[in-house]
């Protein structure tokens, strides 16, 4: 693709001037004319041009004419040069662009009626405002819809091949997906090689369709544009935080859709530094669980061994009475409680406002705890700071990507698009480090493919890489001599050849990436959950630390250490303190101040400064009796850890089990109590992107049945045990907040953080790096040869979106181990053959199947399914630190059964 | 004024002469046909262009014209229509409205349903005597319409000719539709 | 409370101590509060009157209005231009055909859109008849209300054949929507053509019949002559417009001053009082019934007898039904029309028209975009209601209705 001369941050623009209608306008050199008007206020019609992708110039409507030139000009695909004069309305102009929609017009089937676009469509608009009454030739292409997608119908009888769609897949998504292919005497957009649309369906193209030629199947024919209410809202799936509105008819979901369209097409290229405004499938096709038949809608208690439904009266004061007996009987540390990241901030600080004060224990945890907190806590030990260190622009504008053990396409895809965009606009120089081949390695300038697990040891390699190649950066390491020798004496320990073995990369290999990562101006480390959610993630993340420090890219311009999360709130959980060791803000739970701080606001004494119990440590406590009665609130535990860690009967020892969630989950079936909750569709709030940008959800639909809002539950419960939270709206609550925590509704601009790391490393850094380079121990294993990975795919997010249809109908469970081809082959399996895979914990038999991104050595299955219960084949690890549960890869032997 | 005047006045006012005047055309009505009826037993003919209750119409071959478009719903000033549409299982890719209402408790009869309706599925008929003692009732859905449409098919085709919405000869009926299954005319040409 | 007591001592105190008077009642002169409407037959709606009574002399007079009020401007807001339309039939519910030529002629003026000949001749005759419409009922409710019954009888009989007209013409009897933005729904149907002219013949000896029974009726002319007077300076000063107006001498018509529609074609007189009081409202409403036949005589003889009756204007009128079908452009030109409306370039105007009871005008801020951002109308009935306490003081409490019914209120209007 063409890069923009002016948008490249290192370029120095020229600075041309030229005339628009008798106005002098400067604009910078090389640009495309149409761009120039643009920015001066001037709509000029145009169909195919979208400010994210290079004008394409099919339309024929963006017609001006330039002083000197007999005929009218394209403006979209002229470029602006100096002394230019542009004339770009008048009667001759508006008789041309006429012409322009006749033409498109002409071949348009007459079928408004039952179109999809209509009311929501360019050539409509272009028709109506040219006032086109009469049209000679007109007639019909009658070619046949094609249905074979997946989520997508092209009816190509519509098409004005505008192109919008195959450029938005070719120069923002960069997958490529679509093209023109000249088929019964007209071209027509057809998925690559004329077959059934096979891609990520993140559905942009649907966005930028100004007509109705690529549809929506999953809202087909059910609605029209002006029967739908428009909210504005942020999307849960994962931590990116997109900005999405979703429409709906009365109670029903119809569809959702991005900023991205047709509609706001004018813009500076620069500007999609920032996003580009579209979704990915999960936000654009997972919309049908928010208004689901399986969604509770009633109380449910149990009585007599079977969940009975109950009055929501009855069931609150069931749960109050009930807690209340407990906290009398064995303490109030015998209550734990448990909440997902999906949760709005409003949500999170009451909770733990209800088990801190209400309750009086420290016993809470997120779903924050399957990994995030790693990151957090190591930034915040090492640095200060609790978040990424960048923003999405930072990213588009860096010269060198480090993407550490995160398949970032498939977990964050919307955020995978800004590391693309840096390295097609940029031209940045992407270094990707996994044990799969991932979507990203494949566009990766250095692939870097290591054995499952070895990620860790991987960064050890660069950390030593660039002290040995003298790649440090002095003026940093200068300010702490002290550190860097122990860092020096630390990294002794560590030989490259070792790593070389044990991650099979080599050494040349490794010296390479790390001088392009020290040498880059802007450099970026992204960690994900291959390094954050695997052994030693903790220490893992501060090795990266260690890595950026030396290299002097901590504090630079442009550079830091970024992570990405699977939750849509998970940052938001730990800003509002939903972890034994943080209060809000967040600030440690031992800061006296602080906690007095919070004390005196709420007006209840915190629990004593003992830590607290974590999620793992809380399901240990169920198991030995110390903890009597668990809160739930939408997490799964029972589903999402393996079978060997005992959850079951941890649970089954519980005098009281509240689970409260949308769905019946599993955990849920053997709680003593359900309460109906919302979805993110029904709540008002705010949630917490991963850079920090704190972001508005709003209510779409009522609550369905008679199912709470999750706060409301929380304060009713409290009422009802005779405490009193004072908030009878989110407002009160982000009132709260905002008096507690101030500048955190930061009108969603992330927070200006400075890392600082001079403390850390003053101070006990000597005394800690040994212990993270040392242990440099020998992987692998040769009874069970074969690493088994639980991975996430695109198509979902945890378990919620398994009660989405469209994301089922997209991607099914296949109950299928995906492995390499070439492995496949070697154990003689044919399509359908079934092998029996055996890990320390067990074994099970299933099905195979072939995935080109599956590396040999290593076989996947997705973590969203728990059919067949591969996760129970997994070991969990804890970390000693942050009390992290490992168990997304596990050894194994396969056979053919 | 002279003194003539003034007595002819004071005699047309001691003998009530306006009165009688006014007495006079009162008798001559005696004799008129009475211009009132009785209701029940007599009606009015109610003019073609009547705007009475709304029916949904079908093609000459039995065939639902209503696509489900919604646009009628848009055209709405009181915004007593609601359409339901999706695809038709029967017919792929065939938009149908799965469910059609009007509340006709909201319903101002002002035709403007009619008037946007692009295919010509809706239109009024004489129809007026709809008064009930069940005002639940009074939501006519799908089935409803298409009955009022059906028993008063030739109302409903005089109400469009009387309101320009459809020329009453064969040429007009040619709609070049085509979504994607062909209407009018050409659906007739392709049963048969 | 206390004080309420203290009220009722004063009332009570004429001498208890005396023998022969203790146990009289009381006998007392105060000013008496009267309740009028809301639900009184003759406040012609929902009007409600608070009377300050002194005997039976009104001293004070508060209107309370709003017992019909139904947030039509409001309603304006949420719809399209075109959308509007059908709201205004509720207006004056009398004479939904006023209301729709005067909002129509409002919105053209914003659009900037001239009707085609006939469809302007078609549009004045048929407001004519609408005028002498709303006269007539006001005629026959008049007369009811200050007691002559018969009259109301044969006004109303006459009122029913023009209403049928309009079933003929347009589909609704009182709730027509016919005018459109930029001409009219649809032609006049040839059979009403014929009718009209034989109405022609038929109306002017029936307007001396309802002479005979009122110009000379003492009953009538006690309650009308010198009722409720008020000066030409005065009413100017109260904003009153149409008949109520020219009562007082006032020659004010914008049939005339505004000459739109196809009136500076047609000639007529403006008939103008010189008293001010009911009697000569109730003359100037005879006079134009007899100028309304005329005018609509003239637009038969002048009307063009073919032509549009919808201005060719592609992004503000609707595409004729049959082009739909068959041509994209068409359809295109329906679907944004009646899905989004037609877009109004920003600014304000005000458009009055001489409506039957006086000046209805209509103000609309546009921001640009399919829907008003602000609609406010004059309704005539809510202006002349201003001055009731000024027309009514002193007059008797019989007189009540006899005022507010000279101005022809209809509390549709009133209370929008």
């Amino acid at each position: 693709m063409a890069m923009k001369p002016v948008t490249s941050p290192d370029a120095e623009a020229v600075k041309i001037e030229l005339s628009i209608d008798g106005e002098p306008v400067t604009a910078n050199e090389g640009v495309s004319l149409y761009d120039v008007i643009s920015s001066t206020g001037k709509i000029v019609p145009a169909m195919c041009y979208h400010y994210t992708f290079d004008p394409f110039g099919s339309c024929g409507m963006c017609l001006v004419i330039q002083e000197g030139k007999k005929s009218p000009v394209r403006s979209c695909t002229a470029k602006a040069a100096e002394g230019m004069v542009i004339r770009t309305e008048g009667e001759d102009l508006f008789a041309a662009r006429k012409k322009g929609v006749e033409k498109h017009l002409s071949v348009h089937p007459l079928d408004c009626p039952v179109c999809d676009a209509d009311g929501h469509c360019e050539l409509q608009d272009m028709a109506f405002q040219h006032q086109v009454t009469d049209l000679a030739n007109a007639k019909q292409k009658n070619i046949p819809e094609d249905t074979r997608s997946l989520v997508l119908d092209f009816n190509m009888n519509r098409c004005i091949a505008c192109g919008e769609c195959i450029n938005i897949c070719k120069d923002v998504q960069r997958i490529d997906a679509l093209q023109f292919m000249k088929k019964g005497g007209f071209t027509q957009v057809v998925a690559k090689g004329d077959q059934a649309l096979d891609c990520e369906f993140c559905g942009d193209c649907l966005a930028v369709c100004p007509v109705g030629a690529i549809t929506n199947k999953f809202s087909k024919y059910a609605y029209k544009p002006w029967q739908l209410k428009k909210t504005t809202t942020t999307c849960n799936y994962c931590g990116d935080g997109c900005q999405m509105y979703v429409e709906t008819k009365d109670t029903e979901v119809v569809r959702v859709t991005s900023p991205l369209s047709w509609k706001n097409k004018w813009g500076d290229r620069t500007d999609t530094v920032n996003g580009h405004n579209g979704l990915c499938v999960r936000g654009r096709f997972g919309f049908q669980y928010i208004d689901s038949k399986e969604r509770l809608k009633q109380p449910w208690i149990r009585k007599d061994n079977a969940l009975v439904e109950a009055p929501w009266i009855e069931a609150l004061d069931t749960a109050a009475e009930r807690l209340k007996g407990i906290k009398e009987q064995y303490g109030a540390d015998a209550i734990a409680g448990l909440i997902t990241a999906r949760c709005t901030n409003e949500e999170l600080y009451v909770f733990q406002r209800f088990m801190r004060t209400v309750i009086g224990t420290n016993n809470l945890d997120s779903s924050a705890r399957y990994g995030h907190v790693n990151f957090v806590r190591a930034m915040h030990h090492a640095l200060g700071i609790h978040r990424t260190m960048n923003t999405s622009a930072d990213i588009s504008k860096a010269k060198a990507i480090l993407v550490v053990g995160s398949n970032i396409t498939e977990t964050n895809p919307v955020a995978s698009l800004r590391i693309k965009a840096a390295m097609g606009t940029f031209k940045a120089s992407l270094i990707v480090v996994d044990s799969m081949q991932t979507n990203l390695a494949k566009l990766a300038s250095h692939p870097t493919m290591v054995k499952p697990g070895t990620e860790g040891l991987l960064v050890k390699g660069l950390v030593k890489s660039v002290l040995d190649q003298d790649l440090v950066d002095s003026d940093v390491t200068g300010q702490a001599p002290q550190a860097f020798d122990a860092l020096k004496q630390a990294a002794n320990a560590v030989s490259l050849d070792d790593v070389a073995t044990q991650t099979g990369v080599s050494v040349e290999h490794i010296n390479e990436i790390a001088k392009i990562f020290a040498e880059s101006p802007r450099s970026i480390i992204l960690c994900g959950e291959g390094i954050v959610r695997q052994s030693d993630g903790y220490h893992n993340v501060l090795n990266l630390v260690d890595l950026a420090w030396v290299t002097g890219k901590l504090n630079a311009e442009g550079s830091g250490i970024n992570t990405v999360v699977e939750e849509g709130n998970e940052q938001g959980a730990m800003d509002m303190g939903v972890a034994p060791e943080f209060l809000p803000g967040p600030v440690p739970f031992d800061d006296a101040t602080a906690k007095e701080k919070f004390a005196q606001a709420w007006g209840h004494a915190l629990p004593v400064a003992h830590d607290g119990s974590t999620l793992m440590d809380i399901l240990q406590g169920c198991r030995d009796g110390k903890i009597k009665a668990l809160y739930v609130v939408g997490e799964n535990p029972l589903a999402t850890l393996p079978k060997s860690y005992g959850v079951d009967e941890a649970l089954g020892k519980l005098e009281l089990l509240i689970c409260q969630d949308p769905f019946l989950t599993e955990t849920g079936q053997q709680a003593h109590m359900v309460f109906p909750a919302c979805t993110f569709a029904e709540k008002d709030g705010t949630f917490t992107s991963q850079e920090g940008k704190v972001q508005f959800v709003r209510p779409a639909i009522e609550p369905l049945g008679e199912s709470v809002l999750d706060w409301h539950i929380f304060v009713g419960i409290a009422d009802s045990m005779g405490h009193t939270l004072p908030y009878e709206s989110t407002q009160d609550i982000q009132d709260d907040i905002r008096k507690l925590l101030p500048g955190y509704y930061n009108l969603g601009q992330p927070k200006n953080i400075k890392a600082d790391p001079a403390a850390y490393l003053s101070n006990g850094y000597a005394r800690e790096t040994p212990g993270r380079y040392a242990n440099a121990g020998t992987l692998g294993n040769k009874v069970r040869p074969v690493g088994l990975k639980l991975i996430q795919l695109i198509y979902h997010s945890g378990k919620l979106s398994t009660k989405a249809s469209g994301l089922m109908d997209i991607s099914p469970n296949t109950k299928c181990l995906r492995m390499a081809p070439e492995e496949v082959e070697q154990l003689g399996l044919t399509e359908g053959g079934r092998v029996r895979v055996t890990s320390d914990h067990g074994q099970l038999e299933l099905g195979v199947e072939a995935d080109l991104a599956v590396l040999p050595g290593t076989c996947v299955f997705p973590e969203h399914f728990t059919d067949p219960p591969v996760k129970d084949l997994v070991s969990v690890e804890l970390d000693p630190v942050t009390r992290v549960p490992y168990f997304k890869l596990v050894q194994v032997s396969i056979d053919k059964v | 004024m002279d003194s003539g005047n003034s007595r002819k006045k004071f005699f047309e006012a001691v003998l009530f002469k306006e009165i009688w005047m006014a007495m006079k055309v009162t008798f001559k009505h005696m004799f008129h046909r009475p211009i009132t009826f009785e209701y029940p037993r007599e009606k009015r003919t109610i003019p073609d262009a009547h705007r009475g209750a709304l029916g949904l119409l079908r093609y000459d071959n039995g065939v639902e014209r209503c696509v489900g478009c919604d646009l009628c719903e848009a055209a709405c000033p009181s915004r007593c229509i609601k359409v339901l549409s999706e695809q038709d299982t029967s017919m792929p890719l065939q938009r149908i409205a799965t469910e059609f209402y009007i509340d006709i408790t909201k319903c101002v009869f002002c035709g403007y349903c009619v008037e946007a309706c692009p295919v010509n599925a809706l239109a009024m008929t004489k129809v007026y005597e709809f008064s009930t003692h069940d005002k639940r009732t009074l939501m006519f859905d799908k089935k409803r319409l298409y009955e009022i449409g059906d028993i008063h098919n030739e109302d409903a085709k005089k109400y469009l000719y009387a309101h320009n919405q459809e020329k009453n000869d064969e040429e007009s009926r040619a709609y070049r539709y085509h979504f994607p299954q062909p209407v009018g005319k050409e659906a007739e040409a392709s049963d048969s | 409370m206390a004080h309420l007591e203290d009220q009722r001592e004063t009332i009570y105190k004429v001498d208890p101590e005396h023998p022969e008077t203790k146990d009289l009642p009381v006998l007392r002169s105060e000013e008496l509060l009267l309740n009028m409407g809301p639900q009184h037959p003759a406040t012609h709606g929902v009007l409600k009157v608070i009377l300050d009574l002194e005997g039976e002399r009104i001293t004070k007079s508060t209107v309370v209005m709003g017992f019909l009020h139904r947030g039509v401007e409001k309603l304006a807001e949420h719809g399209t231009y075109h959308q509007f339309i059908p709201h205004t039939d509720r207006l004056d519910y009398v004479c939904a055909m006023y209301n729709n030529f005067a909002y129509c002629r409002a919105v053209e003026k914003l659009m900037d859109i001239t009707v085609p000949d006939r469809a302007e001749y078609l549009r004045t005759m048929v407001a004519e008849i609408q005028r002498i419409i709303g006269h007539l009922f006001w005629l026959g409710t008049q007369a009811l209300d200050i007691g002559a019954m018969t009259v109301f009888f044969y006004t109303f009989r006459d009122r029913e054949i023009l209403l049928d007209w309009f079933d003929e013409l347009c589909g609704a009897r009182l709730t027509t929507s016919w005018y459109r933005i930029g001409g009219i729904e649809k032609d006049l149907p040839d059979s009403l053509l014929e009718k009209v002219r034989q109405f022609l013949d038929y109306f002017p000896p029936k307007i001396e019949e309802y002479v005979i029974f009122l110009e000379k009726n003492r009953i009538w002319l006690a309650r009308t002559v010198g009722v409720a007077v008020i000066t030409a300076e005065d009413a100017l000063s109260f904003g009153l417009s149409g008949p109520t107006l020219r009562g007082s001498g006032v020659d004010y018509d914008l049939r005339k001053y505004e000459s739109y529609g196809a009136y500076p074609k047609c000639e007529f007189s403006v008939p103008v009082g010189k008293n001010g009081d009911t009697y000569d409202r109730y003359w100037i409403r005879i006079e134009e019934m007899r100028e309304s036949i005329k005018i609509i005589k003239q637009c038969l003889e002048q009307m063009p007898k073919e032509g549009a009756v919808m201005a060719d204007v592609p992004s503000v009128t609707l595409p004729p039904k049959d082009r739909v079908f068959t041509n994209l452009e068409s359809m295109i030109q329906q679907f944004k029309l009646f899905s989004q409306g037609f877009d109004a370039p920003a600014g304000e105007i005000y458009c009055g028209t001489e409506a039957h009871k006086g000046e209805l005008g209509f103000y609309i801020v546009s921001t640009g975009g399919g829907n008003p951002y602000r609609l406010k109308i004059r309704s005539p009935s809510f202006i002349h209601m201003g001055a009731f306490d000024h027309m009514a003081k002193g007059y008797m409490i019989a007189d009540a209705v006899t005022i507010f019914g000279s101005y022809d209120i209809v509390m549709g209007e009133c209370d929008r």
